[in-house]
């Protein structure tokens, strides 16, 4: 059969397909269930790191059972908004999963508050598809240490409890610098956490009264 | 002609270097050099995926039929490309955090299909692999460079860390963040290249 015959085409693409098919699917399936333990150890490291957590080691386990010896989880409904909310059992942080959508994709992550929740205590994120080397680094250090001990004030307007942009002209209490070159992922960020901030805070409200 | 594994390589690092001789991969070379840690992990899947690509291209040259040549070599990059970010985000996820979104652009960097393409199909495996590999090397170096570059004046960092008595001397230089930073670095440094390239073969 010649190589430039269609039969010979059809033949050798039908088995390349399916040989290459193969071998991408294989190590899918090889590496799923590992694909998934991840998820759930990075999940459990995030908020062991939220909440300031100290587990003995780094192993998967550890962060799991510091997490749930430490603290609580509790649902709160508002409306269509399911909120998993963990609070620590010393009674002196409380935190919830926030989701939005970013610049690109979803954003998610968990914000630690103070147990009256007029004080952020930190930030860290779980997932986002934000633009690499630019709205991505709204996961670095350097960007979330910033929220550690930034006030909320619940008297002003929704969209002007958390700032996020440039604060040199502004109240430092509630600002957090932005990233350079990461406007839009900024701009979205603030309004996932205000609008977040402020359906939770309906909701623990009613559960707390 | 037949050349040499050590002529091949050298060839393919410096004079056919891939970026500012045959300009191709500029697109990452622009997107990833803002920050040298990512850049460094984008040359390490270029790399890897250039050299691999060519091996198994060149293993299967005798049995791919001309006119779909170009459709086989996409299957295989992509599939090779989908392999290592499966296995990084399996093996190594703090990893994949970094690079994960630059993994799946390595499939449309034009230097694997252009080597895979001039190169690889036309030569034996091992060669290929070797011309792949210097390819690479050969991108890295120029992405590395601009990286070393960007990163300090644009964000006041080197892979990361602050540079020293940063707040006593470093002014940001917000361009070196955006898109026409990495136009303007990629031109000084292809100008560089090409005019001490230039002055060596004349010298020859």
């Amino acid at each position: 059969m010649k190589k430039d015959s269609t039969p010979y085409v059809i033949g050798f693409m039908i088995v390349l397909c399916i040989v290459f098919g193969a071998a991408v699917s294989s190590v899918h399936f090889v590496t799923s269930p590992i694909l998934k333990r991840n998820e759930q150890a990075y999940k459990y490291r995030i908020i062991s790191e939220a909440f300031a957590l100290s587990p003995p080691d780094t192993k998967v386990t550890s962060y799991e059972e510091t997490v749930n010896e430490s603290l609580t989880l509790d649902t709160l409904i508002k409306g269509n908004h399911t909120f998993e909310v963990y609070a620590g059992k010393d009674g002196h942080t409380v935190g919830f999963i926030f989701r939005g959508t970013g610049f690109w994709d979803q954003i998610t992550g968990i914000i630690v508050l103070s147990p009256d929740l007029s004080t952020v205590r930190n930030i860290r994120f779980l997932s986002q598809k934000e633009t690499p080397g630019l709205g991505a680094r709204i996961e670095e250090r350097s960007f979330t240490d910033q929220f550690d001990g930034l006030t909320i004030d619940w008297n002003l307007p929704v969209e002007e409890r958390i700032i996020i942009d440039v604060c040199d002209n502004r109240d430092k209490r509630n600002c957090v610098n932005a990233i350079t070159g990461a406007t839009q992922t900024s701009v979205a960020l603030m309004k996932i956490l205000n609008s977040e901030l402020e359906l939770f805070r309906k909701a623990y409200r009613k559960i707390k009264s | 002609m037949s050349y040499t594994p050590k002529h091949i390589f050298f060839k393919a690092l410096w004079e056919e270097n891939p970026v500012f001789r045959q300009v191709l991969g500029i697109c990452s070379t622009l997107a990833v050099t803002n920050l040298l840690a990512n850049t460094l992990f984008m040359c390490f899947g270029v790399i890897f995926t250039t050299a691999l690509s060519s091996f198994v291209i060149s293993l299967l040259r005798n049995f791919i039929p001309k006119r779909i040549r170009m459709i086989v070599q996409v299957l295989i990059i992509a599939s090779f490309v989908m392999m290592v970010d499966i296995l990084i985000k399996a093996l190594a996820p703090d990893i994949h955090r970094f690079i994960g979104p630059y993994v799946g652009l390595i499939i449309t960097n034009c230097i694997i299909m252009g080597r895979a393409e001039a190169f690889a199909a036309q030569n034996k495996p091992l060669v290929s692999l070797i011309d792949g590999f210097a390819s690479g090397i050969g991108y890295s170096l120029i992405l590395i460079v601009i990286a070393c570059i960007r990163e300090p004046l644009g964000f006041g960092t080197f892979l990361g860390y602050q540079l020293p008595a940063k707040e006593l001397w470093w002014h940001q230089w917000t361009i070196m963040v955006m898109p026409p930073g990495a136009f303007f670095m990629l031109a000084v440094v292809t100008w560089f290249a090409r005019a001490y390239s230039t002055k060596t073969e004349v010298k020859k």
